[in-house]
């Protein structure tokens, strides 16, 4: 479903991926563990179109990404929730979750799209005419990912779910992707080493811009090496 | 006396709001200062005086041909000159600076340096409040650019083409991520951009007629403008042209017509003092 080949990226003239390859199948929950500077939001840049790689494929549904513009990959299928949520601070709750769902594949189901987001976090509906910029640091999390959901992606990617977020707030956050299912493919990027295997079924860690193992989550979870790097036991 | 010069204050206010909305628009969306902003108003000017005046045309509907063409021709200058300079803005406000003198020696050569004056719409005077005397086609042309402003407005709020320039000029990246196409977002603001800055000049022109070098002051009050209403606020940069209007008429009734541009810099200095991020300034540095 999702595969990429042998891939560098470049920011200006400093590398920050070095051949990096994964793979991901139809449904499946992968995470991508590192730590800070590791390269996995360029990564996220690099699938979405906001980073032309230098080397390297990006297969998606049968389809080479690498030179298409952001605006065309995300109406092939792929969202991203950014790295800092980047919701539209300016504009209310309602009109964040409509610019998801601008491209054209979202577009004819807006309603029930955002119907389907309110009942999945039903404090955005209760705020749906605020102005995103007063919603809380949880709640903005909530509308970013509502928001990728607009466009009705067959992939959705998480950069940072938990970063800064109340324990409490990142389960119920956890809680309503798991209840999604299926029916979407997860690419989640978490510094919270534990949160992210808990929440996977696989992880590929990245060290200094390459792909360093991977592996089955509940493997690497008891894994000494992993244990001792990142969850510091 | 003063009932009079706070009318015409609006009068010119609302013009230079409709001209600033115009910079604040591709100020906002692209991070470009279109220096020849100034001669797409003059320009539309002329074009309402060429086809009303010369070719017989009615003056609304040369009014609307006007602005069409200048916002064609916005779209034609954003293709070839604006679009090569993405990613440095220096070389776009050099060719900006380059039309606007192009553009003022071919205005020279055309039309001559006599001032143009399409013809009014309307003729007569209105008693305003009871207190003065107030020529019809300035309240007219008030009325006009109420309308295009609110209906600016209203594009921005209810369209999807609004929410788009809200979006983009938020957050251009994450813009980009929710599917827009940020290179032809740029094409249409820019060609809108300029097509604001046509109404403002079809607008006015009747009132205050057309030279070759009147971009000039045109497109600096507009700089100031959205200098003074903050930095990528619409509804700031609406104020301060009301603002720049209604002061420069009452200084030039109650002290002297010459010190016009001096008000304008007083106040400009006087906000950026106490309010450096301009009076609905919202943008962090
Ligand atoms: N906007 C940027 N411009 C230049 N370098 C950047 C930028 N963002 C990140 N980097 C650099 O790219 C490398 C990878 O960063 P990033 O992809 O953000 O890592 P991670 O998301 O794993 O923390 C780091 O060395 C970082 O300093
Ligand atoms: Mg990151």
């Amino acid at each position: 479903m999702f595969k990429i080949e042998n891939l560098d990226v470049f920011r200006g003239e400093t590398q920050v991926l070095w051949g990096v390859g994964l793979e991901v199948a139809p449904g499946e929950r992968v995470a991508i563990l590192g730590s800070n500077g590791a390269g996995k939001s360029s990564l996220m840049a690099a699938i979405t179109g906001l980073l032309r790689p230098r080397r390297g494929n990006i297969i998606f549904n049968d389809r080479a990404l690498v030179g298409l513009k952001p605006y065309q990959i995300t109406q092939l299928g792929i969202a991203l929730v950014p790295e800092g949520r980047r919701v539209y601070k300016g504009m209310s709750v309602r009109e964040n979750l409509e610019m998801g769902a601008f491209v054209r594949r979202g577009r004819p189901r807006l309603k029930e799209s955002i119907e389907r987001v309110f009942g999945l976090f039903p404090i955005l509906g209760q705020r749906s005419a605020q102005g995103a910029g007063t919603l809380s640091g949880g709640e903005q999390q909530m509308l970013a990912i509502g928001r990728a959901l607009m466009s009705l992606p067959d992939l959705l990617l998480i950069d940072e779910l938990s970063l800064g977020l109340a324990p409490r707030v990142t389960k119920e956050i956890y809680a309503a992707l798991a209840s999604l299912g299926s029916e979407i493919t997860v690419i989640l990027v978490e510094q919270n080493v534990e949160l992210a295997l808990r929440h996977s079924e696989r992880a590929y860690i990245v060290e200094s811009g390459r792909v360093t193992g991977h592996g089955v989550s509940t493997e690497l979870i008891d894994d000494p090496d992993i244990r001792r790097a990142y969850l510091g036991m | 006396m003063l009932a009079l010069s706070l009318t015409n204050g609006l009068v010119i206010g609302i013009v230079y709001a409709l001209t600033a909305l115009g910079v604040s628009l591709v100020v906002g969306i692209m991070n470009v200062v279109n220096f020849a902003h100034g001669e797409f108003y003059i320009l539309a000017g002329y074009f309402s005086y060429l086809f009303a005046h010369t070719l017989g045309i009615h003056p609304l509907a040369a009014m609307v041909i006007a602005v069409g063409l200048v916002f064609l021709l916005g779209l034609v200058v954003e293709y070839t000159l604006i679009r090569p300079t993405y990613g440095d803005d220096m070389y776009s406000l050099i060719l900006t600076f380059i039309l606007s003198i192009v553009f003022q020696s071919l205005f020279l050569l055309v039309f001559g340096p006599y001032p143009n004056k399409p013809p009014s719409w309307i003729k007569g005077a209105t008693e305003v409040f009871g207190l003065f005397h107030y020529g019809n086609q300035r309240l007219a042309a008030l009325a006009a650019g109420v309308v295009v402003i609110a209906l600016f407005f209203a594009m921005l709020k209810l369209t999807w083409f609004g929410r788009m320039i809200r979006a983009a000029a938020q957050d251009r990246e994450m813009a980009e991520l929710n599917g827009i196409n940020t290179t032809r977002l740029n094409l249409l603001s820019f060609g809108l951009g300029c097509a604001l800055a046509a109404a403002a000049g079809v607008i006015l022109a009747p009132v205050f007629p057309v030279t070759p070098t009147a971009g000039t002051p045109v497109a600096l009050t507009a700089f100031v403008c959205v200098v003074l209403g903050g930095m990528g606020s619409m509804s700031g940069c609406v104020l301060g042209g009301l603002v720049l209007g209604v002061v420069e008429n009452l200084g030039a009734a109650y002290v002297s017509t010459g010190y016009k541009h001096v008000f304008m810099f007083l106040i400009l200095i006087l906000v950026l003092l106490f309010r450096p991020a301009g009076l609905f300034g919202r943008r962090e540095v």
